[in-house]
């Protein structure tokens, strides 16, 4: 059933400090960092005005964003905060105590290519950098995708205790200006009713957490850990569901795919470029090369079986890699994607380029020209 | 979809003009998109901007490479603006004082400076010609004057009336290069 909706032109970062907004979050740490800047002023400004009943911690840096997130999940709020790049390098250490800690943390991570040398524009390392942290990563190709998945995020977030980091690019997404749908508030509260965690840090009722173990209780910890992300993969699908029964909208679970079924060349890619990439996929078509699209929506846990289970038969797969996978040729996602192959699909080619680093426009024409030179390879 | 490029200098407001045609496309029924180049921002450096209008859903995210129509701020900014890139059966729109013809492009001149100051619509750094721009761009993409004149009002409620004043003037005097 779906109520009464708004559509409102919007910036990617305004969107993302929105879907806060809905969710309800109860405390926001935040600390500048371009392109995340604008999503913490406007959180802040909400704040401000009383249009959004949270604590707005302002630190001195991203690691105690991340401390101040820590501990107030821990105390039981729903908490939100966003960073890019760098500030989330800085994060690095404290994503291992939200994960391990089993805290429901969501955040932003607006993509930013990485220092040095300085660049402002995105491109996928700073996420991809974080891939051994044990938290969940879903990466966004619009401003309406960025504000449906922090919703998502925080029910599954909340339902198996495991943080989740909504990636997006920076400029193309973040300061980029479109309608975004924005539906009724008492849906949304359907969809996600208040945080009520199991367990939280009570000064009334003193105890302590995350004490010295010793390796017979630390090992089944980790291994609680590891299952459990991978357990987030039906919770993924369910929350996409019930949020396109609730509100009508759907980017697709732990993949989207465009014009796939039939396809011979398939281009695998995430966030903005994938968007483009689907006006790529049409340029191809008119050019009688059966292309298709599949993104994956969630990169962590990586969704193989759904995956697998995609492609069609006897498929080229050009991977369009915005990273880079020091140490081996290319990036990473075809390195994730050919692991996940191996053995199961022996029938499918896999071929990987990198491009699109620090910002460098990624158009549908340059796209459709790149794989057709693939094709050739 | 039809694609637009601004090219300015920053400070004269490119950004704003890209914001206000995307607003313009969605009161007019249509998916708009603004997504403007934030570089090092300097006043008076080059800078530009893209718009999208779209009746279907905008999955286009690069910047306007080829676009249908070259908003070019600044006279001085024409032989850059064309450089950049711009599809063959593309249209030019230039604010200049007189009529200036853009290579063999359909061409379309505004005087904004004039028509800002006559408007009383300048600030500390000269005359606010984004606002003509807008109208003038409005009439150019056959955007209707009543959407154009909403989307001024809705931005900036209760206080409008220097800027209706010389977005309409330029809607109705922008002017096509005959060749």
């Amino acid at each position: 059933m779906k109520a009464a909706v708004q559509v409102r032109m919007e910036t990617g970062a305004y969107a993302a400090a929105l879907a806060a907004k809905y969710a309800r979050v109860d405390v926001v740490p935040g600390y500048p960092i371009t392109p995340q800047t604008s999503i913490m002023e406007a959180v802040a400004a909400m704040v401000e005005n009383g249009e959004l009943h949270a604590r707005f911690i302002p630190v001195e840096g991203e690691h105690s964003v991340l401390a101040a997130a820590v501990a107030a999940s821990a105390a039981g709020a729903r908490v939100f905060t966003a960073t890019s790049a760098n500030g989330l390098l800085y994060m690095h250490e404290v994503l291992h105590m939200a994960s391990g800690g089993r805290l429901p943390v969501v955040m932003c991570n607006v993509n930013r290519g990485i220092f040095a040398p300085w660049t402002l524009w995105a491109d996928h390392q700073d996420s991809f950098a974080q891939r051994d942290t044990g938290w969940i990563q879903y990466h966004c190709s619009s401003n309406q995708e960025v504000f449906n998945t922090i919703l998502q995020a925080y029910r599954v977030a909340e339902q198996i205790n495991i943080p989740v980091m909504v990636n997006f690019d920076g400029f193309a997404i973040s300061h980029c200006l479109m309608p975004l749908t924005l539906p009724a508030q008492e849906d949304i509260d359907r969809f996600l009713p208040p945080f009520e965690p199991e367990w939280r840090l009570d000064p009334a009722h003193p105890s302590s957490f995350s004490n010295v173990t010793m390796a017979e209780d630390y090992a089944p910890f980790r291994q609680m850990l590891s299952e459990d992300i991978l357990a987030a993969i039906p919770l993924v699908k369910q929350a996409a569901q019930e949020y396109r029964e609730i509100t009508g909208m759907w980017d697709g679970d732990t993949i989207d795919t465009y014009r796939l079924e039939d396809a011979e060349v398939v281009v695998f890619a995430i966030n903005s470029m994938a968007a483009e990439l689907k006006l790529s996929v049409d340029i191809l078509r008119d050019e009688g090369i059966k292309a298709g699209l599949l993104r994956p929506r969630l990169y962590l846990p990586f969704p193989a079986e759904d995956i697998i289970q995609a492609l069609p038969k006897n498929a080229q797969v050009m991977v369009l890699d915005r990273n880079y996978n020091f140490g081996h040729p290319g990036g990473i996602l075809a390195a994730e994607l050919k692991s996940v192959l191996f053995g199961r699909r022996n029938d499918i080619t896999v071929k990987n380029r990198v491009m699109g680093i620090g910002g460098v426009d990624l158009t549908r024409r340059f796209m459709a020209n790149e794989i057709k030179a693939m094709i050739d390879e | 979809m039809l694609e637009l490029r601004i090219n300015g200098f920053g400070g004269q407001g490119s950004v704003t003009l890209a914001h206000l045609l995307a607003q313009a496309a969605l009161e007019n029924g249509q998916q708009g998109q603004a997504l403007p180049f934030f570089g090092v921002e300097r006043r008076g450096a080059p800078v530009r901007a893209a718009v999208r209008i779209s009746p279907t859903t905008i999955h286009a995210h690069s910047q306007c490479d080829l676009p249908d129509y070259v908003v070019v701020m600044s006279e001085k900014l024409i032989t850059a603006a064309v450089l950049e890139g711009i599809n063959e059966s593309g249209s030019v729109i230039v604010n200049a004082p007189k009529a200036v013809m853009v290579q063999n492009y359909p061409t379309w001149q505004i005087d904004a400076d004039s028509i800002a100051r006559e408007k009383g619509l300048f600030s500390a750094d000269g005359p606010m010609i984004n606002i003509p721009l807008f109208g003038a761009v409005c009439r150019v993409l056959n955007i209707p004057q009543n959407i154009m004149e909403q989307t001024i009002l809705n931005k900036w409620p209760g206080n409008g009336k220097y800027n209706l004043a010389a977005a309409v003037e330029a809607y109705n005097t922008v002017t096509q290069i005959a060749r």
